[in-house]
């Protein structure tokens, strides 16, 4: 499936305080866990202005940054870093369950 | 609190975690209604052990030297399953992180913490961090006199020390009493040595300058005997130094091995020296009283006497073949005939080396309290020890912490691998770690090959900062990112046995994922192909030089 990798698709993510978890800054200016509605910025003069606004959206986040994004055919977004993958898919294998006596 | 046979918090002790506990709950409720700015805040919460990651805030709890009550276990577990997702990470620092915690409830994880004498202070900062010990300390037969109560005044002197609350870096101190260094106190910022001289008296080697992370160095020998009772005037005159001469002005050469490096073991001995001289006599020396008042707490547990053979064992070691390679493998020496140290392998296959659920936390802990005097110790391998198991035991303990998963017979093997956490959690991580230690545990899961194979010391990081300490891993392996690829750079020969402490070569460019277990692979069939008689990995490898691995690795990948 064609992407648009070009690196001048961000987002704005952040890191909630309460609880540290990865979040989005989504159009309506609210943070949400999920990608797939965060804002889009789609030239590099967008992202400035994205930033900026995660910035004055800060209250209660954490160091907003611009992460860059790709876009396949059906507008699903994708984090382009291995990081930025990881921090907004989690961890890459199975974490043991509280209740677990063996590793599966 | 039960009884134990380590130091237990004193009512100063109590008084300062619990007020720093109150703190720092109020530090939490003015960052949160924004009377704190991030920048305001970050000091104070990675003072107290609380960093963020990629995900989440993480929780690095202090475990001194690396001992632990079954009661604190259990609130471990408890904390974990309370506050976190239920498991947490044992480190090559002998600490407990857990991954998932959240801020609003960080003070309350603390105050249950406090109140089994334990906190997460000094385990973040340019500070003197968690002493860390032989994970045999107090067990060991080779043992001249347990570290622990060195640790715990090295603890009691460091805690909030108000002129090494910001040196130029972190400063990591650890202490053996064995001359089989199980600590690698040649890799630290200080490594304390326990030894007796001719005339029978016991005092330190003090090392100074050790270290891993992006400038590797072998620490030097500053002090061959130094009197036990001036050790806090020693370490003291060795801070001053450091903190007076160290860099402040580079990151990446503020630590005391570049300091070390650069004017000279001579200088730097002569400057501790002449600091040493004018406060050895001083308030820092340490009164018999007080040095014998913390050794009691350390007193060893009354152990009755237990036959040393034992026909039930014998049998089962003829009849169970992984009983037998658990005995070899897992299984040492304990200074009392009838008892042996015990390692819980928190290695199974395909795990994430370190990882315990809360279960199996609370699950150690009943078999400490059934086996082992209540006692648990983290080895900076990443595993848990029971350090006082009868002979007799032996069986009921194998077969407990099998249900456990915990009985893997790959103690010293090449599935015992140390990770770091990695790119999976950590914010400094360039690449991953651990779903690269389980595809090399899952391709050499087999236990019959591994003991094959022999003693063979596998350590990974994810970045240079080399928490998974890779150079000194018989194979060393370090992910790095190259342009958005990771990439896993191999190095051979690297080790902490005392005497051939050594820093591991690099092998050739670096590899991708996917190829990591066929070099890993192709290194072992290399030293299988060339070992001599009695020969482990890393004597193979001395032996006939990097060539050989080299060809087979690149031919392979």
């Amino acid at each position: 499936m064609a992407k648009n990798l070009s690196g001048d698709l961000t987002v704005a993510s952040a890191n909630r305080l309460v609880d540290g978890i990865v979040v989005f800054l989504d159009d309506a200016g609210q943070w949400t866990p999920r990608l797939e509605r965060a804002a889009v910025a789609r030239d590099k003069r967008a992202g400035e202005i994205l930033l900026e606004r995660a910035r004055v959206e800060a209250f209660g986040v954490i160091d907003p940054f611009l992460v860059a994004v790709s876009e396949d055919d059906d507008g699903r977004i994708e984090p382009i870093s291995l990081r930025e993958k990881i921090r907004a898919s989690g961890l890459t294998f199975d974490a043991i369950a509280a209740e677990a006596v063996r590793y599966a | 609190m039960p009884d134990t046979h380590f130091y237990r918090y004193d009512d100063y002790d109590r008084t300062l975690v619990g007020e720093r506990v109150e703190q720092f709950r109020d530090q939490v409720r003015r960052r949160i209604a924004g009377e704190l700015t991030e920048e305001q805040f970050k000091p104070l919460r990675l003072t107290n052990g609380l960093y963020l990651q990629l995900h989440a805030y993480m929780l690095r709890i202090a475990i001194p030297y690396g001992t632990l009550s079954s009661h604190q276990l259990r609130k471990l577990a408890d904390i974990s399953r309370k506050y976190d997702r239920g498991y947490g990470h044992f480190t090559t620092r002998q600490n407990l992180q857990l991954n998932w915690i959240k801020l609003e409830d960080a003070p309350d994880a603390l105050a249950a913490l406090a109140e089994v004498d334990m906190h997460a202070m000094q385990t973040s900062g340019n500070c003197i961090r968690n002493v860390t010990a032989d994970h045999y300390a107090g067990a060991a037969i080779d043992e001249i006199e347990d570290p622990r109560i060195w640790c715990e005044i090295v603890r009691q002197w460091s805690t909030l020390h108000p002129e090494f609350s910001f040196l130029p870096r972190k400063f990591k101190i650890a202490i053996t009493g064995s001359p089989n260094d199980r600590a690698a106190v040649r890799v630290h910022d200080i490594g304390l040595r326990l030894w007796a001289n001719e005339a029978g008296e016991v005092g330190f080697e003090v090392i100074v300058g050790g270290g891993l992370g992006r400038t590797p160095m072998i620490g030097k020998t500053l002090r061959e005997f130094l009197p036990r009772d001036e050790l806090l005037a020693y370490l003291e005159a060795t801070l001053r130094v450091y903190n007076r001469y160290g860099r402040r002005d580079n990151l990446y050469k503020a630590r005391i091995k570049i300091l070390v490096h650069e004017i000279g073991a001579e200088k730097m001995r002569e400057e501790v020296e002449a600091e040493y001289a004018a406060i050895k006599d001083g308030a820092l020396k340490l009164p018999a009283e007080t040095i014998e008042a913390i050794a009691r707490q350390f007193a060893p547990p009354p152990l009755p006497h237990r036959p040393a053979v034992v026909a039930e064992v014998e049998g089962l070691k003829l009849e169970d073949r992984e009983f037998a390679l658990w005995l070899k493998s897992n299984v040492a020496p304990h200074r009392m005939a009838g008892y042996r140290i015990v390692t819980a392998s928190l290695k199974p296959a395909g795990a994430p080396p370190g990882d315990a659920s809360a279960v199996q936390m609370e699950g150690v802990a009943d078999i400490a309290d059934a086996y082992s005097q209540g006692e648990i110790r983290v080895s900076h391998e990443q595993n848990l020890i029971l350090p006082h198991v009868a002979v007799e035991e032996l069986p009921a303990v194998w077969r407990a912490l099998g249900r456990l998963g915990f009985a893997e017979a790959n103690v010293g093997k090449i599935t015992d691998i140390i990770a770091c956490p990695g790119l999976d959690y950590c914010a400094l991580a360039n690449a991953r770690s651990i779903p690269v230690a389980q595809r090399i545990s899952n391709h050499f899961a087999e236990l019959a090959r591994q003991h094959d194979i022999g003693d063979l010391k596998i350590k990974i990081s994810g970045c240079i900062n080399a928490c998974g300490h890779h150079h000194v891993g018989h194979i060393g392996i370090l992910g790095v990112d190259k342009n958005g690829v990771e990439l896993y750079q191999l190095s051979l020969g690297g080790d902490v046995d005392f005497g051939k402490t050594a820093i591991g070569a690099i092998l050739g460019p670096a590899v991708t994922a996917d190829k990591v277990v066929e070099a890993v692979d192709a290194m072992v069939h290399t030293y299988l192909d060339n070992r001599g008689d009695g020969e482990r990995f890393v004597d193979t490898y001395r032996r006939i030089g990097a060539q050989p691995f080299k060809e087979r690795v690149y031919a392979a990948v």
